[in-house]
């Protein structure tokens, strides 16, 4: 197979950085070839997928070295926009690269750039709406009244409807429920096409990928090869980096720890008929037992709105105990972060009524919360006493962070940062927490995971927003599912999980781990 | 059904009733301006009239500086109203403050006539097939609309993450202070996402002054000209009447 993209020796360095963002790497895609490009966060995934056109250096300023080639040419032969004809981008957040005022000027966009003439752009931006699932009514809809997830889509259908020889796509799945994110593998993914991804989320894509090449922290190549081969041989080597692996994979290397050895297989499904009945996963997919207080906060019949927008969620009734940790479940927008600032007391509900002391969010953009240049002077400005600063960072893992402005941090940092501020004092018995993991990495997600535990020990009262089903299970003690405007179910974290069909009516997905509770149950019998 | 014509000649025809609005310093014609942009949007457009109120706000606002001040400081402002009475077509027995507050408010019911009757990307679009309106210039337009309701969002966070430090409720309207601190902050916002979504749009092909072709859009129909025929023998019938 040709060599669509090759790569020798590419390094990225930003200006005043005193080391390479990423590389040197050497690595090629052939034509027709899926290719997952994985690694920890802040490795460089998303600047080399930038440096592949010529974004950077020059739409961005940065430095490349070595050799880069898109269809035997070299990359600096052509201007970024250049390559469009070839290469389709699929950004990571949509809401913010959409470039029309309706779906057809969305889809059609790429197209007129091309100068292709009105009758084709009429005909594949037909096409690309019917193979994204959009309705031909919609063609006039503007990008303002859809969803996040519908956004995505209509993004997807660009990059579609462009008909390019190489997709590259960032983080593609990462703030979408699991139904729409299964759309979008099936179709970015489908077989024939030529695709380098870079996503976290390993659950809707593994299937569908033909090779992973795995980047270190140190941004050059750590492994490469078919996902069965690398995860089995590699997978110690990846979960120590801190790079989301399957879940099968995690659970061998624990059992490993337990003394328990399974064969290396990277689908849960398989791994289940390998499992000894004396293996406990109980400590390795549910939260720790904590003892549950009394109730912090009531939500009684309420109706909850934005504030100026319509009521998004009617008569809902839910308390909120302290040491208890809920997750709150559901499609885009059916209103979860609504139901959060009704729950903290931020926006007064439109009926009924909030009882209970005031609480804080964690919004899912850290940065909302910083107004101090250092991280220190925000552990400060907080009303944390000088002399406990400190030590808070040590807990929070930002010591080293501390005379850094806030901005600058990754997401990670940013996000413990904010939990850190949340919780430094005890001003805020109840805490919800937005998306709390979104685009983090396996070391990230387990140490949010971490905190949301130790903290629940403490006696907080805590809600965590998320559409990951198993990271609901590993955190929550409770769960509720929101959908069509209303709470579907609300019950002890693991029976709600493990109802496929409630979650597949309300566009969710059961925990990667259903297949292990059920085995638990079975064994457990 | 006149959000269905094509912006174009509506944009024209508004643009002409607003420049006769101001050339013609008569209160009957204002008052006729402002009674058929009125009826046209309430009548056949079916905009609520709270709404309508509401957005002549600030126009009744502008207009009642001129009417306070022809009466309250008429000798300060006399030559000021002078000037306008000597306009054409001027017609001095009536009070200059009150033709200045009917202008005002004629102009702004044709504004929220056309703004309320027409797609803005329709608009924008039409502007770049029709009169050579920059692709970039064009798509920066679009963006622009965007991100109003994201700063929106923005904002609302912003707000919500400093009440919740202050321990109170998020107020219904900010005040100076707050509008002040959230200045910077908004600011880098949009910049960060005015980036993103320059970058994008050059990655998928725009290039400022190369030919790019456009996707069929509204096209000018019979029912336009007959439209903006009609708006014009309108004025020019009300012109000939006062």
């Amino acid at each position: 197979m040709a060599d669509v993209l090759r790569c020798e020796g590419v390094a990225v360095r930003y200006p005043f950085a005193s080391r390479d963002a990423v590389g040197p790497l050497t690595l090629s895609v052939a034509r027709g070839e899926r290719v997952l490009l994985l690694g920890p966060s802040g490795c460089g995934k998303s600047t080399l997928l930038h440096a592949l056109t010529g974004l950077i250096p020059a739409a961005l300023p940065g430095e490349r070295r070595g050799q880069l080639h898109l269809f035997g040419q070299p990359v600096e032969s052509r201007r970024p926009a250049d390559w469009a004809g070839q290469v389709a981008f699929l950004f990571q957040d949509a809401e913010q690269t959409l470039a029309g005022f309706t779906i057809a000027d969305e889809i059609a966009f790429a197209l007129e750039n091309r100068a292709l003439p009105p009758a084709e752009i009429a005909t594949r931006v037909a096409e690309a709406m019917a193979q994204a699932g959009l309705a031909p009514g919609w063609q006039g809809r503007r990008i303002a009244t859809l969803s996040g997830g519908q956004k995505q889509l209509v993004a997807l259908a660009a990059v579609l409807a462009q008909g390019a020889a190489l997709l590259v796509a960032d983080e593609p799945t990462a703030s979408l429920a699991p139904a729409v994110a299964q759309i979008m593998a099936d179709m970015l993914l489908a077989p024939g096409k030529t695709v380098l991804v870079v996503d976290h989320r390993l659950g809707p894509i593994l299937d569908r990928i033909d090779r992973v090449i795995v980047l270190g922290r140190d941004g050059q190549r750590l492994a490469e090869g078919p996902p069965d081969a690398v995860f089995a041989s590699h997978g110690a080597a990846l979960a120590a980096q801190g790079i989301w692996t399957p879940l099968a994979t995690r659970l061998r290397l624990a059992l490993q720890a337990q003394g328990v050895t399974v064969p290396d297989l990277v689908k849960v499904a398989n791994l289940v008929a390998h499992l000894p009945p004396h293996a406990d996963l109980a400590p390795l997919l549910l939260p720790p037992p904590c003892p549950i207080g009394a109730e912090t906060v009531r939500l009684d019949r309420v109706d909850c709105a934005p504030p100026f927008g319509p009521v998004v969620l009617r008569d809902v009734s839910l308390g909120l105990r302290a040491g208890e940790v809920l997750g709150i479940l559901g499609p885009n927008g059916a209103g979860k972060s609504t139901l959060a600032a009704c729950l903290a007391g931020l926006i007064p509900p439109r009926a009924g009524q909030r009882t209970g002391p005031p609480g804080a969010i964690a919004f899912q953009n850290a940065e909302s919360h910083f107004t101090a240049e250092t991280t220190q002077a925000e552990c400060l400005a907080m009303g944390v006493p000088a002399a406990d600063v400190p030590a808070l960072l040590v807990g929070w893992g930002l010591d080293h962070v501390a005379g850094q402005h806030p901005f600058t941090l990754s997401a990670g940092q940013k996000r413990r940062l904010a939990l850190a501020l949340l919780t430094a004092t005890d001003r805020w018995p109840a805490l919800v927490l937005d998306e709390p993991t979104a685009g983090l990495d396996h070391a990230g997600t387990t140490r949010i995971a971490g905190h949301i535990r130790r903290l629940a020990a403490a006696g907080r009262a805590l809600a965590v927003v998320t559409h990951d089903a198993d990271f609901a299970l590993a955190v929550c003690d409770r769960v509720i599912v929101l959908a069509g405007g209303a709470v579907q179910a609300d019950g002890p974290a693991r029976p709600v999980l493990r109802d496929a069909a409630l979650l597949s009516r309300c566009g969710l997905a059961p925990p990667e781990a259903a297949p292990l509770l059920d085995w638990m149950e079975r064994v457990t019998c | 059904m006149l959000s269905t014509l094509h912006p174009l000649p509506k944009l024209a025809l508004c643009l002409i009733w607003i420049a006769a609005s101001v050339l013609v310093f008569d209160l009957r014609f204002q008052l006729v301006t402002l009674t058929l942009a009125f009826g046209l949007l309430w009548g056949v457009q079916r905009v609520a009239l709270l709404k309508l109120l509401a957005l002549m706000v600030p126009f009744a606002l502008f207009g009642f500086g001129f009417l306070t001040t022809s009466v309250l400081f008429n000798k300060e402002s006399g030559f000021a109203l002078q000037m306008a009475q000597e306009g054409v077509m001027a017609a001095p027995d009536i009070s200059p403050g009150l033709v200045l507050f009917t202008r005002a408010l004629a102009c702004g019911m044709v504004s929220a006539l056309f703004a309320l009757t027409t797609d803005p990307g329709q608009l924008v679009r039409a502007l770049m097939v029709h009169l050579r309106l920059p692709a970039s210039v064009g798509f920066a337009l679009m963006q622009a609309m965007h991100l109003v309701p994201d700063l929106g969002r923005e904002m609302q966070v912003l707000r919500m993450a400093r009440a919740m430090r202050l321990g109170r409720a998020v107020r219904r309207v900010p005040g100076p202070g707050e509008v002040m601190g959230l200045t910077i902050p908004l600011l880098a916002f949009a910049i960060r996402r005015a980036t993103r979504a320059a970058l994008a749009m050059e990655a998928r092909g725009l290039r400022p002054g190369a030919p790019r072709s456009q996707r069929e859009t509204q096209r000018f129909r019979v029912m336009d000209g007959v439209a903006f025929g009609l708006g014009v023998g309108v004025l020019l019938a009300v012109l000939w009447a006062v």
